[in-house]
């Protein structure tokens, strides 16, 4: 959501093992590397999007939160070449470590926010996002009929889940509370389904 | 520095990209995205799978352990592997010693910029399950893609 500059980078300058590095990276990619647009301007965008999707679905929010969610997909499909092209990361070996990537760096780079990942399962593969702030709904109240069934940023469940899907990771993304629905906090689940494998030339099995 | 050819491979084992010079006094010979080197193509790609995998059976430790160059007698292959399970090889002669700066480059400017932010090209170059696992024979063929990999590596060629 923001084009890069000129500079490049030799090789991953981080192993993901490190909490502080990773962070310290993810602020320099942003302060050095990222350059920066005007977050109302996006927000408006983004707001208009939605509100057109509305219009265009009759107010069938259930519609509007799938489409949302394709358009996510197909932005995180290409979102995650620009992202490793940023950063130089290597695949992940655990759902951990892929989880404070997404946060510290991933969310860090592309919005300048880091949720915090928590409310994991006992088997480590479902995790939840809590999104302290949102720019994507700011100044966003939802009117009365919508506010049960539109996942308003439902466009960022979208784009995990294609970005994932795009490093061999299968997941289901959800949001499960929203803070413009009234609820405490905005917390998005993720549960990785299976790590997908990859392809082999036709005959080498 | 020569550079003799780039070679691209998506996650699918299809070559999507190939760019080879063969007169050393001319830039722009050679071919692009030639039906006669898919011989080739899939030879590098075997070469490059078997010693990725060696490699990382090798590995002491968990982490990863990625085959960053090949030398053989005559050149040199340079490698650079993306998470996403793009290959980017480059064969040059043998006095360049690593050439990953010029992969990233070619990556996140040039790749970045002309195919994965172009979004009425294709992000994935197979379109049916017969055109995966290396059966496929689609190629980026976007101009701006092209030009932006001339212009930065013609120069190369022949210095």
């Amino acid at each position: 959501m923001s084009s890069g500059s000129g500079n490049v980078q030799n090789g991953p300058a981080v192993s993901t093992s490190s909490k502080k590095s990773l962070r310290v990276f993810s602020d320099d990619i942003w302060k050095n590397k990222t350059a920066k647009i005007n977050a109302e301007l996006f927000t408006l965008t983004y707001g208009s999007i939605v509100s057109q999707l509305c219009t265009d679905f009759q107010r069938d929010f259930n519609k509007v939160n799938d489409q949302l969610f394709a358009m996510g997909y197909n932005i995180g499909l290409r979102l995650i070449e620009d992202f490793l092209a940023r950063t130089a990361l290597p695949r992940c070996d655990t759902l951990v470590k892929t989880s404070e990537v997404i946060s510290k760096c991933a969310f860090k780079i592309f919005l300048n926010m880091t949720p915090q990942v928590s409310n994991w399962s006992n088997n480590k593969d479902v995790f939840s996002l809590i999104l302290d702030e949102n720019p994507l709904s700011d100044f966003v109240e939802l009117p009365m009929d919508a506010s049960k069934e539109l996942w308003y940023s439902n466009i960022l469940c979208g784009v995990l889940k294609g970005a994932m899907e795009m490093v061999q990771l299968d997941c289901d993304v959800w949001f499960v509370s929203d803070v413009l629905r009234g609820d405490q906090h905005s917390e998005i689940r993720v549960k990785l389904n299976r790590i997908l494998k990859d392809e082999i030339p036709a005959g080498e099995d | 520095m020569t550079i003799y050819s780039l070679w691209i491979f998506d996650r699918h084992c299809n070559c999507i990209f190939d760019r080879e010079w063969t007169l050393k006094s001319n830039q722009a010979s050679g071919t692009t995205n030639s039906k006669q080197n898919e011989d080739t193509a899939k030879l590098i790609y075997g070469m490059v799978f078997s010693l990725r995998s060696i490699a990382q059976k090798l590995s002491r430790n968990e982490s990863r352990n990625e085959i960053r160059t090949i030398a053989t007698g005559k050149y040199r292959a340079h490698i650079l592997c993306t998470a996403t399970g793009l290959w980017f090889v480059i064969l040059s002669d043998l006095k360049q010693e690593d050439l990953s700066h010029v992969l990233r480059y070619i990556y996140s400017e040039i790749y970045v910029n002309y195919v994965a932010n172009n979004w009425l090209g294709p992000i994935d170059f197979a379109e049916t399950e017969q055109e995966k696992r290396g059966q496929g024979t689609r190629k980026i063929t976007n101009r701006n893609f092209v030009r932006g990999i001339e212009q930065f590596l013609s120069p190369m060629v022949t210095r």
